[in-house]
């Protein structure tokens, strides 16, 4: 058992980001000890589990019944969307009771199982029909989770999964047919694809009317934030979450709660953190020993570490309003159980793919 | 073959992770815009989010009569208002409407609930409820969410007509308003008062009977529902008005025009106080209150016109009324003496324009001297005289008579009776003044108007040999008048007694009063409202009521040693004697009596 300096920088920068993040959701969350420790144990738990449960040899194994996990996954997506709670309009959670799942946000790694054991199967090589029958796949499965509606979770997982498949090689002619396409395509999907609600998201973004609820709630999470200034205004005096005024304090909007607290510093200190780990761990997946034999350990492992990564910035740049409003986890802050899971297995099969127990 | 394979996936994921430390960088300089560059301004939106104030309004100062009789005041009133912190539901809105079913329906809720919520403004459903309805709420509040009882104060008036004119009344604040009250009242804050004082004293003593809002300050969640108060300004009540108004001789002196158009305006000469000024028709000040806008259109299209204040505001030919006035300043200029006699046939030649004028009694006086000239009305005497006036002299006299100046401190709103010199004649006619002019001015007509205030302003300045003061409702304003006139004591003297026996001789035109031991002292007069060539004409006119002559008396009590002045106008009522000077007489009896 080999600690290097990169290894110990890995595991203390990712301790402490889910040890703020359930610090942040302790403050947000009425100051309620049960979510600090329920948030801490999950993502530790989960971890530590999966980290131990799988290594190098059974993730081939999980890798091999990746179709039958992408199968049942996006057949659970549809039983939630005929029975599932409604929660704010969209029907995605299954209730547990001491946990609430959303199974769409697990799409994101059971499609990258599926599509690595399709790939690992053709030794990664790509053709017409391969290129096709992944993309069709990817955005086939994408559909409920839309429907359901989840406009920003659907958006994201075909993103991520393009991600993945630009990571496995996939010829670059078809990314740029794709963006030519979304770029030609985009007004008629505004004014066709959209509902009323998806429009008035993204106008608000567009448009300086504050009377506008989305306008309204970006302008309090940039009030949240800056109110922060250098140094913050301390922990656990969030005005702004006392007085109610940020909506979705707790899921969506919860680092402009953290800026809020812990000012710039804070906020610099967060993307260090999350910045040295994500960089670490993707290097650290690049240079895979055993890269000749099989690759589908470095594909899961920078995989995992770059929509990591992204998912961080796509909810950061949401609260900071230089993107629309789309309702994205914040990795180990947002309160809700499915990312917390989703992202946990994510960091754990980074550590199983490269086996830094060595 | 895999080498280049292994430097594409590596190059890939190097693109990616390129990617991600550049969109990061860009956060970091967003989050530096955010919380250092704009943090201040955000924080101080915070604030603004957090921090809240509402006012708290004082209860407007009573206004009083003189003899210490409430005339207006603010009383409690309860409503129930659409809470927009806690949005009413459908349900709710079905309950409310089942529950005051008698008074309104479930279609008028909604819309009010609809309109409140769109405007972010909470408006009242149910106004002015009373305890029984009160009650009936509170039993079932806890299920009518988003409806709340608000306390208010309303203003109260004595509901007698007399007062309207006099009080004014309350409305919600306009531009207007605020450009009037901008000009008049230091530091005013337009945003803070949503009714104000719209005309009468209502208006003028605005500032004393608003009072001081309090203001509290206090923190308060999103919702609204959490409210920490975090600092509390005092307020501070109106200020009590007593006007000088005498509330049993106003009462009387509006019963007495009841039925009749025109207007009553008594002066204290102790004080130059206004105990009676009442303007009929008029209405009860509360009858505004819930005015609809279309009820209040046919309160202004009224050929009555019972919301115009004819006491400050309606302008009147004086008439005959004027003549004592003018014999002053006939005799101050030595136009004639107590003792030059004409023979008054009945009209006067104007030779230099060859034009007849008629005077209102058939074969005319006789000889005439001024007494009988006043006592009997003579208006081709004082024609007569009217061809001597100079007229630098006679604008003089109308300039110290408060002619074309303010003749109130607090009466709201007034008119001035037009200076009439050449500067006015040209404004209005292109011309100067000429010779024929003073013809008619001679005798109160032409283009000679007063307001009822004037006139008995003119009585009041008589009684005290040329001396008069600014009249008011409540503040004096202590600056003496004198109308630009010299003549003797002995000159007053007989003044004096040509207008005691106007109302005392047989032959005076106010005998009719009967004034007895009122010591009445007077000048009746009829207002021509149509030039009339001829008698037979005349005769034709009185056909229509409402072009008939406007009776007038003016007068003071007791005339050896007078306290009160008078003016009475009835609008048609034709002869200032029979019909005006009885009405002044009730009223100063009554006012005498008091004493």
């Amino acid at each position: 058992m080999t600690f290097d300096l990169r290894t110990l920088l890995i595991a203390s920068s990712l301790t402490l980001i889910i040890l703020i993040g359930s610090l942040t959701i302790y403050s947000v969350t009425s100051i309620d000890i049960y979510y600090f420790l329920r948030f801490l144990l999950i993502s530790i738990f989960a971890i530590f589990l999966v980290t131990l449960v799988f290594n190098q040899i059974n993730l081939n194994r999980i890798i091999s019944v990746g179709w039958v996990l992408f199968s049942v996954n996006l057949l659970v997506v549809l039983i939630v969307e005929i029975i599932g709670s409604e929660i704010k309009g969209s029907k995605r959670w299954i209730d547990f009771g001491f946990l609430s799942l959303q199974p769409s946000e697990f799409m994101k790694i059971t499609f990258a199982l599926f599509a690595i054991q399709y790939l690992r199967f053709y030794n990664f090589k790509f053709t017409f029909f391969r290129s096709i029958a992944l993309l069709l796949t990817l955005f086939l499965s994408a559909i409920p989770i839309i429907i359901q509606p989840d406009l920003g979770t659907g958006l994201v997982y075909i993103l991520f999964g393009l991600i993945l498949l630009f990571i496995c090689g996939m010829h670059r002619l078809y990314f740029i047919v794709m963006g030519l396409f979304v770029i030609l395509l985009s007004p008629i999907i505004y004014n066709f694809g959209l509902t009323e609600y998806q429009k008035s998201r993204i106008l608000s973004w567009f448009s300086s009317d504050q009377s506008l609820s989305e306008k309204w709630n970006i302008l309090q999470s940039e009030i949240s934030i800056g109110s922060g200034g250098l140094f913050g205004e301390g922990f656990l005096n969030s005005k702004q979450n006392e007085f109610n005024f940020l909506p979705e304090a707790d899921t969506d909007f919860i680092f402009s709660i953290y800026a809020e607290q812990f000012g710039f510093l804070g906020v610099l200190s967060i993307f260090l953190l999350v910045g040295i780990f994500i960089f670490l761990t993707t290097v650290f997946s690049m240079e895979q020993k055993r890269l000749a034999d099989d690759l589908s350990p470095y594909f899961l492992g920078t995989y995992f570490s770059l929509i990591i990564g992204f998912s961080f910035l796509l909810n950061i740049l949401m609260v900071s309003s230089l993107i629309p409003v789309v309702g994205l986890p914040l990795p180990f802050f947002t309160k809700g159980g499915s990312s917390l899971l989703c992202f946990s297995i994510m960091i754990g099969l980074i550590f199983s793919s490269r086996s830094f127990l060595k | 073959m895999k080498d280049n394979r292994l430097n594409m996936y590596r190059g890939r994921t190097k693109v990616l992770l390129a990617l991600f430390i550049v969109i990061l960088l860009v956060c970091v300089g967003r989050f530096f815009q955010l919380q250092i560059i704009d943090g201040n301004q955000l924080k101080e939106l915070r604030e603004q989010n957090i921090n809240d104030f509402e006012y708290i309004y004082p209860k407007r100062g009573r206004i009083l009569s003189e003899d210490g009789i409430v005339l207006a005041e603010d009383r409690k009133i309860y409503s129930i208002a659409i809470d927009l912190e806690q949005k009413p539901n459908e349900d709710s809105i079905k309950l409310f409407s089942d529950i005051f079913s008698d008074q309104i329906n479930f279609q008028f809720v909604k819309s009010k609930v609809e309109q409140s919520l769109k405007d972010r403004k909470s408006i009242v459903v149910l106004s002015r409820i009373g305890q029984e309805d009160l009650a009936k709420f509170f039993v079932r509040s806890e299920n009518l969410i988003g409806f709340s009882v608000v306390e208010d104060y309303e203003r109260e008036y004595d509901p007698h007509p007399a007062f309207f004119h006099i009080l004014g009344h309350m409305g919600y604040i306009t531009q207007s308003d605020i450009n009037h009250f901008s000009t008049r009242i230091k530091n005013y804050d337009p945003s803070i008062w949503r009714k104000v004082g719209k005309l009468g004293i209502e208006r003028v003593y605005e500032k004393e009977l608003q009072g001081i809002h309090g203001r509290k300050s206090f923190q308060r969640n999103a919702r609204g529902d959490r409210k920490v108060i975090t600092d509390e300004e005092p307020f501070a009540e109106g200020e009590e008005i007593i006007i000088s108004i005498n509330y049993d001789a106003q009462k009387l002196a509006y019963e007495l025009m009841e039925g009749k158009k025109g207007s009553i305006v008594v002066i204290d000469l102790e004080d130059f106080s206004i105990p009676v000024a009442v303007s009929a028709p008029s209405i009860s000040a509360n009858d505004l209150k819930d005015i609809s806008s279309t009820q209040y259109q046919e309160l202004l299209n009224d050929p009555s016109r019972p919301l115009f204040n004819r006491s400050f505001m309606g302008l009147y030919p004086p008439g005959s009324s004027i003549k004592p006035l003018l014999a002053t300043f006939a005799l101050s200029n030595s136009y004639t003496t107590w003792d030059e006699t004409i023979f008054d046939d009945g009209y006067f030649r104007f030779e230099e324009e060859e034009r007849v004028f008629n005077a209102w009694k058939e074969g005319g006086h006789g000889y005439t001297d001024l007494n009988k000239a006043l006592v009997e009305s003579s208006n081709p005497y004082f024609m007569n005289l009217s061809v001597k006036y100079e007229k630098s002299k006679f604008v003089k006299l109308l300039q110290s008579s408060s002619f074309g100046t303010k003749l109130c401190e607090d009466c709201y709103p007034q008119q001035f009776s037009p200076l009439i010199n050449d500067a006015w004649k040209q404004r209005n006619f292109g011309k100067d003044l000429y010779k024929g002019d003073f013809i008619n001015l001679g005798i109160g007509q032409g283009y000679m108007l007063t307001t009822p205030l004037h006139l008995s302003l003119i009585a009041g300045s008589l009684a005290l040999k040329g001396k008069y003061k600014i009249p008011h409702l409540v503040r004096s304003n202590d600056f003496d008048l004198k109308i630009d006139i010299e003549i003797e004591e002995a000159d007053w003297v007989k003044l004096n007694q040509s207008l005691i026996d106007v109302v005392y001789s047989k032959n005076g035109t106010g005998y009719r009063i009967e004034a007895g031991e009122l010591n009445l002292a007077g000048k009746s007069g009829t207002a021509q409202l149509v030039d009339i060539n001829s008698r037979e004409e005349y005769n034709e006119v009185r056909k229509n009521p409402d072009l008939r002559d406007h009776a007038i008396f003016i007068g003071y009590a007791p005339y050896d040693d007078p306290r009160y002045s008078i003016a009475v106008i009835v609008e048609n009522g034709e002869s200032g004697g029979r019909v005006a000077g009885p009405i002044a007489r009730d009223v100063l009896q009554e006012l005498l009596n008091d004493i």
